[in-house]
């Protein structure tokens, strides 16, 4: 398996966090971004974000790293 | 005026004048006949209406009464003289004379005036079996022409055939100038007029040029108009009047204009705007009205293509074979790679019962959630923005709305070219006094076009949506202009003071967003003042708004801005998004998004689930699947081998065009349907022949929810209509489907849909056309939605920060791209490319302003390079003071152009919709096409002829990829 969909989940996660950023709370904020990923993510894209927090993380923007640590298994 | 919807109204017949709508009715008397209408009617309308048939040559229907045949004169008891009934009111109590000795006298009078300067060659004329004067002649009993045919006459006019559609002959003028008043009051183009004055008064279009020069933007509404053969379609002039005729939908834009098809046989003669289409109300453009000679092009693929790898000829097969073959790899490629390994796109150009067959291909044979469709490039945004703040995925008005709009605010949206139709009716609103303001970086013609001057035309920077947005909301917030009531009764009370609290933070101020949009705070602030300030206020926009990486957000933003300002639920008022293609939001309704079943019911809603698993028979996936950008990733990744692509050519209209390509070379078996050789079809293994609009039965659902019936006009030329080739690959993957007609999957889908429960194509024959949501609460549909309430109980009101692309101007790419439509061409141009419209618009060029020409040593038709850091491509350069510094402008018609070669991949933060619509790029001057143009003229030279050696031809080769 190549990179391209990680570096565009990557992507994905940190714009959704970056246009989620109004609340003031990190943990909401967390939730709201979990929760888009959660709608609108396919498995497979979610199971990959996962993996790479589990492994890496690095490229993501803080709140986008603690809401892909709260997407179910 | 509005028109509304009568059954009563018989919509092949003219009534002389428009109809009225009046709650006052007054009773007169006709001919002995008493007779009830709405105030304000005719006396020839009301005549009409008893089916008392007053002879007239100026006045019909469409148009406002002239006066000026008098062929139309009436005894009106108590008045002097013989009053034309076209513009006299009919008044309670009136005793009117339609036909009597002094009339007729009168008439015939008239009619030998008119014949003695008019060709007497009625039976080798065009419009021989339909020509007024004749008709008219007839009824009022010309028998002699008292003054001869010696004196001066105008039979020797030179006849003026530049437009390719139709042609102009003067000597068969009778200077009536209902063309004339055509342009004028319906298409609002005002491109005719009547030259001189007496005798030499004659129609001019422009000052004295030929069609084609001249201003017309071949609507057609003058050749409609036209009573004899003056102005008459080339195709009958060809051969001859048609015999029968049906009325079906246009397959362009989201206007959903209805036409009656006249035919001959199975050939189409022409396509004439029917008056009973009720969004368009018998006006057309010129794509629906004569770009139809794409259906028969040579070039339509016929015959079942496949083929092993996209390096070999192709191998023209039986239906059978085609799909066994397709249905073997696609089954092969799940049981290597796994379920989710293949998905599939459904079509905004095809039915709603297609779209709903593909989805339900891909959700219940391919067993995934991996569907898509093309809106998710144009107004995924929308779907998004709209259901969050006002909890349905569409828009909230009709277009016949806007006729009581005192406010209208374009943004991002071009509509006299991309939605015409839609586009007069605004200028007609507009020249009767609404206020106007545009917000676009480009200076479209709705800018200032003839009796029509925007207030304000907000010349924003591409990219800077949601700091105008902002910007308005607190103007209107700050300087206390928001509707207390409204916002009390209607919405949510913590959403809305959690956004008052953002919105009124100085930040936002017109002021402080200055330096990001480029608009002057004052001129902002005016504009803000007059959309909140006004009765009515609408908001119309397109996919300037959509196609960013903050699209949701700006719908979310507009629709901040009507709740605020309470102008939702009511006529002349809403949020208005102008779709793009035919059918996109029908697609939408559809199911087609991964994440969502038919009706915008999520998948991981078990409940819903198991409703559509009782009907379908199998388990369904309660996760989303792939968006295409996502699919094209995982293609790239080894992980996505299979695609079913229907009607959508994603290889020219997507961006990134160089990974687009990348991504298809990867995929193992990419099935593509479509009725042309197309971009994508380049790429395919299987090619399944697809049908165009005329050759199906189905509905589209346009801009306003309206469901419009598609009606079959000659047969499919490959044998097959769409929905039966998706069911019988459905067949061959063994999950069975057995539909007879596209109207029993209409009842899968209203029994599915809760807002589709009480349509049916027996209601839509009925009715018309039907705008959802239509189920028991609303038997007869719902023109204006959110009357009393929102589908989420009260409007929310959503945060929308600013947040800038990460494409900005550098200095390396110093100049913003932004992308549109042109009039005469549609989308990729599949269809406009292979008609006459290629006249107007033979290639894609670059629009860029004088003062970034002039520093790049570029002048108008110069070639010049366009490099982004996606790609690089070379157009033809026009200098248009059109654009503002900085900005330039193209198109995508032509694939060849390569307009989305430089398109990056940036997308929408809730949507992944592509942000077309800001490119940082360069641009030079050079001499030959770019690196990019030279292998897609290689590749598809070599992709022609693996088509020919299929076919054994050596034709030319499609007008596609020249």
């Amino acid at each position: 398996m190549g990179n391209h969909q990680l570096t565009s989940l990557i992507r994905m996660a940190n714009q959704i966090a970056a246009n989620n950023t109004h609340i003031g709370d990190d943990i909401a904020e967390a939730e709201m971004v979990a929760d888009h990923m959660t709608k609108f993510w396919a498995r497979s894209m979610k199971v990959q974000i996962r993996e790479y927090l589990e492994q890496d993380g690095s490229e993501l923007l803080p709140i986008a790293k603690q809401a892909v640590a709260l997407l179910k298994h | 005026m509005i028109q509304i919807f009568d059954p009563k109204v018989d919509y092949n017949k003219d009534y002389g004048t428009p109809a009225h709508v009046s709650e006052n009715l007054i009773t007169l008397e006709i001919d002995g006949k008493s007779i009830t209408v709405a105030e304000g009617t005719s006396v020839m309308r009301a005549a009409a209406e008893a089916d008392i048939n007053i002879p007239k040559l100026c006045a019909t229907d469409n148009l406002e009464a002239f006066g000026s045949c008098r062929i139309c004169a009436v005894e009106i008891e108590g008045r002097r003289g013989t009053p034309a009934s076209c513009t006299t009111p009919a008044e309670a109590g009136m005793k009117v004379t339609t036909q009597n000795k002094r009339l007729g006298k009168l008439r015939r009078n008239i009619m030998e005036l008119y014949i003695s300067d008019h060709p007497l060659d009625c039976l080798t004329c065009p419009a021989n079996g339909n020509c007024e004067l004749q008709d008219v002649a007839g009824e009022v009993g010309l028998r002699e022409v008292r003054y001869g045919f010696s004196g001066e006459n105008h039979l020797q006019a030179e006849k003026d055939h530049s437009n390719p559609y139709f042609s102009f002959d003067p000597s068969k003028c009778i200077v009536c100038s209902r063309c004339v008043r055509a342009c004028g009051e319906v298409q609002g183009t005002f491109a005719l007029t009547i030259d001189g004055r007496g005798f030499d008064s004659k129609v001019s279009p422009g000052q004295n040029q030929d069609f084609l020069d001249s201003e017309c933007v071949s609507c057609g509404a003058c050749v409609q108009a036209c009573p004899t053969s003056t102005l008459m379609e080339k195709s009958v002039i060809e051969v001859g009047q048609p015999e029968h005729s049906v009325v079906t939908t246009c397959a362009y834009c989201g206007v959903g204009c209805q036409f009656k098809a006249e035919m001959k046989g199975a050939e189409v003669i022409r396509m004439v705007p029917y008056k009973g289409g009720q969004a368009n109300h018998g006006h057309s453009c010129v794509k629906g009205r004569f770009a139809f000679g794409y259906a028969t092009h040579e070039d339509r693929i016929t015959k079942p293509m496949i083929r092993d790898s996209i390096d070999e000829p192709w191998q023209e097969v039986s239906w059978d074979e085609a799909l066994n073959f397709a249905a073997t790899k696609l089954r092969g490629i799940q049981e290597k790679y796994g379920r989710d390994s293949i998905g599939g796109i459904t079509s905004s150009r095809c039915t709603n019962e297609e779209t709903y067959l593909v989805q339900k291909l891909i959700r219940a044979a391919f067993g995934n959630n991996n569907t898509d469709t093309c809106a998710r490039v144009c107004h995924s945004p929308t779907g998004y923005g709209l259901k969050a703040t006002l909890g349905e995925s569409a828009g909230t008005q009709t277009f016949d709305s806007v006729m009581h709009a005192d406010a209208i605010m374009v943004i991002g949206a071009n509509p006299t070219d991309a939605h015409p139709v839609f586009g007069s009716l605004l200028k007609k609103r507009l020249r009767q006094g609404a206020k106007l303001i545009v917000a676009d970086p480009r200076r479209i013609d709705l800018v200032k076009t003839p009796h029509v001057e925007t207030h304000h035309h907000l010349t924003l920077r591409p990219g800077s949506n949601v700091a105008f947005v902002n910007a308005m909301a607190h103007v209107i917030m700050s300087e206390g202009l928001e509707d207390h009531d409204f916002i009390a009764k209607r919405c949510q009370t913590e959403a809305f003071n959690a956004w008052r609290h953002f919105i009124t933070e100085e930040r936002h101020s017109p002021e402080n967003t200055e330096a990001i949009t480029g608009i002057p705070a004052a001129e902002l602030r005016s504009a803000a003042r007059i959309y909140a300030n006004a009765k009515n206020a609408a908001i119309y926009y397109g996919l300037g708004v959509t196609e960013h990486s903050q699209g949701s957000s700006m719908v979310m933003g507009i629709a901040n801005l009507a709740l605020a300002t309470g102008n939702i639920g009511r006529e002349g008022v809403g949020v208005n998004p102008l779709r793009g293609q035919n059918n996109v939001q029908g697609s939408c309704d559809m199911g087609s998004f991964p994440h969502e079943l038919p009706g915008y019911q999520h998948v991981s809603d078990d409940a819903v689930r198991a409703r559509f698993e009782a009907v379908w028979g199998v388990k369904l996936d309660n996760e989303p699947g792939l968006r295409i950008p996502n699919m094209f990733d995982a293609a790239m990744d080894g992980t996505y081998k299979g695609m079913y692509c229907q009607g959508e050519d994603i290889a020219q209209s997507d961006p990134n065009t160089n990974h687009v390509h990348a991504a298809m070379r990867a995929l193992e078996c990419l099935i593509v349907q479509d009725i042309f050789l197309n971009e994508t079809a380049k790429f395919a293994h299987v090619f399944l022949p697809g049908s165009s609009f005329l050759e199906k039965d189905g509905t589209f659902t346009n801009a306003e929810r309206r469901i419009n019936r598609v009606r079959k006009v000659m047969p499919p030329l490959a044998g097959k209509q769409d929905w039966e080739v998706t069911q019988a690959l459905s067949n061959a993957l063994g999950y069975p489907m057995n539909y007879n007609h596209p109207s029993e999957i209409m009842d899968e889908i209203a029994l599915l849909t809760p807002t589709f429960s009480n349509v049916s194509y027996e209601k839509l024959e009925e009715m018309g056309s039907l705008q959802w949501p239509c189920n028991d609460d609303t038997p007869n549909g719902t023109p204006i939605m959110h009357l009393d309430s929102f589908p989420i109980g009260k409007g929310h009101f959503s945060i929308t920060e600013y947040v800038a692309t990460e494409e900005r101007s550098t200095r390396k790419y110093p100049l913003l791209l932004t992308t549109g439509r042109t009039l005469s061409q549609y989308n990729v141009g599949a269809q406009t490319r292979r008609t006459e419209n290629q006249v107007w618009h033979d290639d894609d060029v670059l629009e860029l302003h004088p003062q970034d020409a002039e520093d790049r040593g570029i002048k108008d038709n110069d070639w010049v390079g366009i490099t982004s850091r996606s790609g690089e491509t070379v157009m033809l350069a026009k200098v248009s003071d059109r654009m503002q510094p900085g900005v330039v402008y193209t198109t995508f018609h032509h694939p060849h152009s390569g307009a989305n070669v430089v398109t990056t991949d940036n997308s929408d933060w809730a949507t992944n919709c592509p942000e077309y619509k800001v490119t940082a790029i360069q641009v030079i001057k050079v001499n030959e096409p770019s690196e990019w143009q030279q292998r897609y003229h290689e590749f598809h030279q070599e992709q022609i002829g693996h088509l020919h050696s299929a076919r054994g031809d050596k034709r030319s080769e499609p007008v596609a990829g020249k």
